[in-house]
C-alpha cells in the first residue's frame, strides 16, 4: 500500500537542523493494522502527518499506492488523500459550529458528492455507529467518547482505504478506549488499512505489528 | 489604580501591534476629517466677523417681479439712500452708497496694476471698522483722496511711505493716498476690495451716474446701512418695504420692495425665494457637518468592532481576572481607559495629519485656514471630543467583555454566543451604507458636472480671449485697433461688446411688440455688439442674417436668440418690429441659443443690438494655426500702443467658462475626498474583522483542510458573510442615495438623470473592495499549514 524510503524530517532551530525523523524505511501492505509507539516527542505524530500527506518530508521517497507522493503537486496530493485517507485525532477536532450530522457530511461536500447520495451515506454511518439520536447535537453537547465516535465516523464516511489515528483513545477512559479499539479491529477485518499512534501496550496489541520510534529512528 | 489601568492599557497596546495600528490609523483618519470639517465650518460661521459692527451692518436689497418671476438682488437706485437717511434716521445710524467692486488700473509712476475696489461714501470705512495702519477712516471726506489695502500699498510703493503719494486711476484721475488699512481676512465678503475711493468723485466722473441722482428706476448701485442699536430689523423692514413704490408709478407695471439683509446672513443665507431667505451656503455647512459626523461614526464603529472581535481572545484574561477577584466595574474602567488612551493617541496622529493636509485642503476648499493653535476653546473641544469618542467607542466592548462568566472561560467551554456577532454585523452594514452612499453621491456630482460641460454652448470657445476696455484711451479706435491686430497675422478676428461672452451684464424692460400681453413687463438680456462679434465667436444664425456693414439701417436692427423668440411668442419674427423704450427696431435674424450664463440653467431670452458706443469688452479670436503664447506676444504691443496706461490683462474665454463649474467641482472633489476616506476606514474595519474571524476559525479551517477543503472553499467560507453584509448595506443605501441626489439635482434646471448603472457600479465597487480586503485574510488563512493549527491543541 505504501512505502517510505530514507525519509528524514528536520527543522532549523537557531540555524542548526534538528532532526525529528531520521532515515525512516517502512513498508505497509494492504490490510495491515500497524501501531506506532514511542515516548512523547519521538516524532510519531510527525511521521503520521507525513504518511497522511499533511506534512512534507525534508528528504526521502514516499510511494503511496504506486504513486511517488514526493513528486506530486499540492493539488494532486490533496486529491489523493481526500479519496483514500481518513484521519482521527486525539483532540477529535470536530467543528464546533456544525452539528454531528453536518460534521460527518463535510468531507463528502468537499468531494462533490451529490446531496441525495450524501444523505444516504451519512444515515448509513450514523446507524452503524448507533449515534442517530445525536445527529442534531453540537460537539460540545457530547461526551469525549461520543465525540471521538463522530470523529471516526467522519474519517470513514468517504470509505478510505487507509485510516490514520493519532492517539485516538488518549482522551478517553479505558472502557471507551476498548470500544474504539474493537471498532478498529472490525474495520480492519472489513479491509481498511489502519495506522495508529498509541501509548498503551494493550491497544497496540490490537494491531498486526508494532513500530517503535525512538528519537526519530525506527527501533528494530 | 488609574495608573495601573494605564500601564496595562499601554502594554496591551504594544502586545497587539497590528490591532493597535489598525485601530489608531482608522480613528485618526476619522478625526482628521472631523477636524478639517470643523475648521471649515468654523471658517464659514465666522465669515465677516472681523467687522466689529457685524451685528448692526446690513445691505439694502430689492425684490422685483419680472416675467412673473420674483427675484431679489442688491442693485438699488441712488435716491433710496437719501430717503432712508432723512426719513428713517432713527433706525439707521449710518447709510452709505457704494459702487460695485470694480476693476481699475492703479498706477504709481510706471507701476501699474489692475485691481478691484469700491467707490463709497466717506462713512463707509468707519462702518466696516477698517483697521487703519496709516491715515484715518474719515479720509474719504476729501474727494481727491483714496485709501488702499496694505498689500496694494506694498506692491505700489514697496518700502516707501504710502501716505500723501499721488496715484493715477485708469490713466485719467489723480488721487492722493490718505490712508492704508490692514487687508481684510480671507473670510469676508469684501475681501476683494483692495481700495476704497470717494463716492463723490465717482459720481461726478460720468454723466449717466450724475443723471441718476433722482431716478428711482435706475438700479445700478449698492447701499449699506448700519442699524441703530435699538432698531428691530423685522420692524424696520416692514416700515421701509414700500418706499420705492411711493415714488415709482404702479402703472409702469413695476413691482418693487426693499429689505435689509443683515451682515450675519450675507454669507450663509443668501438665497432668496419670493423675497424671503430660503437658505444658501448654510446647506453645505449642514452637509459637511453631517458627513463629518458620519465619518467619525464609521471610525468609532471600527473601534468598537475590533474591540469586540478581540474580546474572544481576551475572554480568558477576563475570566482569570474575575476569579482572582476583579469586580465588573473595575474591568469596565480598565477597558474604557484602554480605549481612551487609544483615542488620545489617535488624536495626536490626527493633528499631525491635519497639519500636513491643510495646505492641500485649503486649495481644495478655496480657503485660508490653519489649526487654531492659540484658541483654548479649540483644544478644549478637541480633547473633550476625543475623550467622548474613546468612551463611546470603548463602551460596547467594555460592557460586553466584562459580562463574561469566569467559570465557562476557565473550563474552556466559553463560546461567544451567536448573538454577540449581530451588533457587529449591524455596524458593518452601517459603515458600508454610508460608504456606498458617498460613492453614489460622488458619481452623481461628477456626472452632473460632465453633463453640463458637454452641453453645446452655441459658439466656439477655442482661441478666444477678452480684454476689457478700461481706459478712455482705447475708445473710438475700433477700426484702427482691429486692422492693426489683423495685420499681425495671428488674429483671425476682433470685436467689441457690452458683455463678455461668458456673462449677460444688462437686463432691461420697456419692450413692446404687436400681440404682446399688455399687462406683462418682459425682461430681456440686452447686449450691444459690433459688426464682427458673431464672426469672432462663431455664433450660428438659424433664421435671417447677421449684422452687416452693407446695411446702413442695421443701427436700428435687432437679433434675438431662440429663447427670446419663444418669450415674445412672435411666429415669424424676422422682419417684425420690436419697440424698445419707444424706439422701433427691426428683427433681422435669430441666433441659436448660447450658454453665456449658468450652464445649469435654461438660456435667458436675450437680444443683440448694434452699438459701437456701449461696449466694454474686446474679444479676440486667434488663428487656429497659431499657438496662444506666440499670438499673445504679437498682440501685446498693439494693445500697449492704443492703451498705454493699462497693463495688458487678458482672460481666456475657455477658462472663464470653466469657472462656471468651480463650485460644483469643489463639491465633487470634497465629496470624493470624503468618500475615499470613508471607504478607507470601512476597509480597515473589515480587514481587521476578517483577520479576527480568520484567527478565531483557525482550528476550523485546519480541520476543513484536512477533510479536503480547497483554498477556494476556505476563501468562500470566510468571504461569504462579508459579501452578504455589503449587499444588505447596498440595499439600504440605494434608496437613500437616490432620494438625496434626486433632491440635489432638483436645483439644476439642466440636469443629468440618475441612471441605474450608477448604482450598479457603486455596488460592484463596494463588493470588489470588500472581496479584495477579505480575500487577503481568507487566502492567508487558507494557505496556513493545517498541521500547525491542529498541533496547537
Ligand atoms: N515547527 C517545529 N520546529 C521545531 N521542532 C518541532 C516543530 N514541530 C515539532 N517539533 C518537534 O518535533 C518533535 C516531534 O514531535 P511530534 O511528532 O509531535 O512527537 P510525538 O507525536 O511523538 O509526541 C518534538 O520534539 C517537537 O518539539
Ligand atoms: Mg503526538
Amino acid at each position: 500500500m505504501l512505502e517510505l524510503k530514507h525519509i528524514s524530517k528536520w527543522y532549523n532551530v537557531g540555524g542548526k537542523p534538528t532532526f525529528i525523523l531520521k532515515d525512516i524505511n517502512l513498508k505497509i501492505n494492504d490490510g495491515e493494522f500497524v501501531s506506532i509507539m514511542g515516548p512523547s516527542g519521538s516524532g510519531k505524530s510527525t511521521l503520521l502527518h507525513i504518511i497522511g500527506m499533511l506534512d512534507d518530508a525534508s528528504e526521502g521517497e514516499y510511494n503511496f499506492m504506486d504513486q511517488a507522493v514526493h513528486t506530486l503537486r499540492e493539488k494532486q496530493r490533496s486529491q489523493l488523500y481526500k479519496q483514500h485517507i481518513g484521519f482521527v485525532f486525539q483532540a477529535y477536532h470536530l467543528i464546533d459550529e456544525l452539528t454531528v450530522y453536518e460534521n460527518i457530511e463535510t468531507p463528502l461536500i468537499y468531494q462533490n458528492i451529490k446531496s441525495s447520495e450524501r444523505k444516504a451515506m451519512v444515515a448509513d454511518i450514523l446507524d452503524r455507529f448507533q449515534i442517530v439520536g445525536k445527529k442534531d447535537l453540537f460537539p460540545t453537547q457530547l461526551s469525549g467518547g461520543q465525540q471521538q465516535l463522530v470523529g471516526i465516523a467522519r474519517a470513514l464516511i468517504a470509505k478510505p482505504r487507509l485510516l490514520l489515528a493519532d492517539e485516538p483513545t488518549g482522551n478517553l477512559n479505558s472502557r471507551q478506549g476498548e470500544e474504539i479499539m474493537d471498532l478498529f479491529k472490525q474495520l480492519n477485518k472489513d479491509g481498511v488499512t489502519i495506522i495508529q499512534v498509541t501509548h498503551s501496550e494493550k491497544n497496540a496489541g490490537y494491531g498486526s505489528h508494532i513500530i517503535n520510534l525512538l528519537d526519530g529512528r525506527v527501533e528494530q | 489604580m488609574f495608573k495601573n489601568y494605564l500601564k496595562i492599557a499601554w502594554r496591551n497596546l504594544l502586545k497587539s501591534k497590528a490591532y493597535s495600528a489598525i485601530n489608531i490609523l482608522g480613528l485618526s483618519v476619522g478625526m482628521t476629517v472631523v477636524v478639517l470639517i470643523g475648521l471649515w465650518i468654523h471658517d464659514e460661521l465666522t465669515y465677516n466677523k472681523c467687522h466689529d459692527k457685524y451685528d448692526l451692518l446690513g445691505q439694502v436689497l430689492i425684490t422685483q417681479t419680472f416675467n412673473g418671476e420674483i427675484g431679489t438682488g442688491s442693485a438699488i437706485a441712488i435716491p433710496l439712500a437719501d430717503e432712508l437717511r432723512t426719513k428713517y434716521g432713527g433706525d439707521f445710524d449710518q447709510v452709505s452708497l457704494s459702487s460695485w467692486n470694480m476693476e481699475r488700473i492703479v498706477a504709481y509712476g510706471d507701476k501699474k496694476f489692475t485691481k478691484e475696489g469700491m467707490w463709497v461714501q466717506p462713512n463707509f470705512p468707519d462702518m466696516l471698522g477698517l483697521k487703519m495702519l496709516a491715515g484715518s477712516r474719515s479720509a474719504l471726506k476729501d474727494p481727491s483722496v483714496m485709501i488702499l489695502s496694505a498689500s496694494l500699498a506694498k506692491s505700489l510703493f514697496g518700502k516707501e511711505d504710502p501716505m500723501n503719494k499721488t496715484i493715477k486711476i485708469n490713466n485719467k484721475t489723480v488721487f492722493t493716498v490718505g490712508g492704508v488699512y490692514e487687508d481684510m481676512p480671507h473670510n469676508t465678503t469684501l475681501q476683494d476690495a483692495t481700495f476704497f475711493g470717494p463716492w463723490d468723485n465717482y459720481f461726478n466722473s460720468e454723466p449717466w451716474i450724475k443723471n441718476a441722482v433722482q431716478n428711482w428706476g435706475n438700479h445700478s448701485w449698492q447701499l449699506f446701512v448700519q442699524m441703530n442699536k435699538h432698531a428691530d430689523v423685522s420692524k424696520v423692514n416692514a416700515k421701509i418695504k414700500d418706499v420705492p413704490m411711493q415714488h415709482l408709478k404702479a402703472s409702469e407695471g413695476w413691482d418693487e420692495h426693499v429689505l435689509i439683509h443683515r451682515m450675519c446672513d450675507w454669507h450663509l443665507y443668501s438665497k432668496f425665494k419670493n423675497g424671503k431667505i430660503v437658505g444658501g451656503r448654510i446647506q453645505f455647512v449642514w452637509l459637511f457637518g453631517t458627513i463629518g459626523f458620519f465619518v467619525l461614526l464609521l471610525a468609532c464603529i471600527n473601534f468598537m468592532n475590533l474591540g469586540t472581535a478581540r474580546s474572544e481572545k481576551r475572554a480568558k484574561e477576563v475570566g482569570i481576572r474575575k476569579t482572582i477577584g476583579s469586580v465588573r466595574r473595575q474591568l469596565i474602567a480598565q477597558f474604557l481607559s484602554e480605549s481612551v488612551l487609544l483615542a488620545l493617541l489617535s488624536f495626536i496622529v490626527a493633528i499631525i495629519l491635519v497639519q500636513l493636509s491643510l495646505p492641500w485642503f485649503n486649495k481644495l476648499a478655496d480657503k485660508d485656514m490653519s489649526i487654531l493653535w492659540a484658541n483654548p476653546l479649540f483644544w478644549l473641544c478637541c480633547i473633550a471630543f476625543t475623550i467622548l469618542t474613546g468612551l463611546l467607542a470603548g463602551s460596547y466592548p467594555a460592557f460586553y467583555l466584562s459580562s463574561f462568566q469566569p467559570i465557562k472561560v476557565i473550563k474552556g467551554t466559553f463560546k461567544a454566543s451567536r448573538f454577540s456577532s449581530v451588533p457587529r454585523k449591524i455596524l458593518v452594514v452601517v459603515q458600508f451604507t454610508v460608504s456606498v452612499m458617498l460613492i453614489i453621491g460622488t458619481i452623481v456630482v461628477f456626472r452632473q458636472i460632465q453633463y453640463a460641460k458637454n452641453r453645446p454652448v452655441g459658439y466656439t470657445r477655442e482661441g478666444l480671449f477678452q480684454v476689457s476696455i478700461n481706459t478712455p484711451d482705447i475708445y473710438g479706435h475700433y477700426d484702427i485697433l482691429r486692422s492693426d491686430l489683423l495685420k499681425t497675422g495671428v488674429v483671425a478676428n476682433m470685436s467689441e461688446s457690452s458683455s463678455p461672452v461668458t456673462a449677460v451684464w444688462s437686463n432691461q424692460i420697456g419692450f413692446d411688440w404687436e400681440g404682446k400681453d399688455p399687462n406683462a413687463t418682459p425682461l430681456l438680456g440686452t447686449i450691444a455688439v459690433t459688426h464682427d462679434f458673431g464672426k469672432t465667436i462663431g455664433w450660428k444664425i438659424i433664421r435671417g442674417r447677421d449684422f452687416s456693414r452693407e446695411f446702413g439701417t442695421d443701427s436700428l436692427a435687432l437679433l434675438l436668440n431662440e429663447s427670446a423668440v419663444k418669450l415674445t411668442g412672435i411666429k415669424e419674427p424676422v422682419g417684425k418690429v420690436i419697440k424698445w423704450n419707444g424706439k422701433a427696431y427691426t428683427v433681422i435674424g435669430i441666433v441659436k441659443d448660447m450658454v453665456m450664463q449658468s450652464p445649469y440653467e435654461p438660456v435667458q431670452p436675450t437680444l443683440f443690438t448694434l452699438n459701437y458706443d456701449w461696449t466694454s469688452i474686446i474679444t479676440v479670436k486667434i488663428n487656429p494655426e497659431t499657438s496662444m503664447s506666440r499670438a499673445l506676444a504679437m498682440v501685446e504691443p498693439v494693445f500697449k500702443k492704443y492703451n498705454p496706461g493699462s497693463p495688458f490683462d487678458y482672460k481666456f474665454i475657455d477658462q472663464e467658462y470653466a469657472r462656471k463649474f468651480e463650485s460644483e467641482e469643489r463639491i465633487g472633489k470634497l465629496a470624493s475626498f470624503f468618500a475615499v476616506l470613508a471607504i478607507f476606514i470601512s476597509c480597515l474595519g473589515i480587514f481587521g474583522l476578517a483577520s479576527f474571524v480568520a484567527e478565531q476559525r483557525t482550528k476550523e479551517i485546519g480541520v476543513r483542510k484536512v477533510l479536503g477543503a480547497t483554498i477556494f472553499n476556505i476563501w468562500q467560507l470566510l468571504s461569504k458573510d462579508f459579501l452578504l453584509l455589503v449587499t444588505i448595506a447596498f440595499i439600504i443605501a440605494t434608496p437613500l442615495a437616490y432620494l438625496f441626489m434626486h433632491n440635489w439635482l432638483k436645483d439644476y434646471e439642466y440636469r443629468t438623470i440618475l441612471s441605474w448603472w450608477i448604482f450598479a457600479v457603486s455596488c460592484a465597487g463596494a463588493l470588489l473592495i470588500t472581496i479584495a480586503t477579505v480575500s487577503y485574510q481568507a487566502i492567508r488563512a487558507a494557505l496556513n499549514n493545517p498541521v500547525k493549527s491542529l498541533r496547537s491543541e
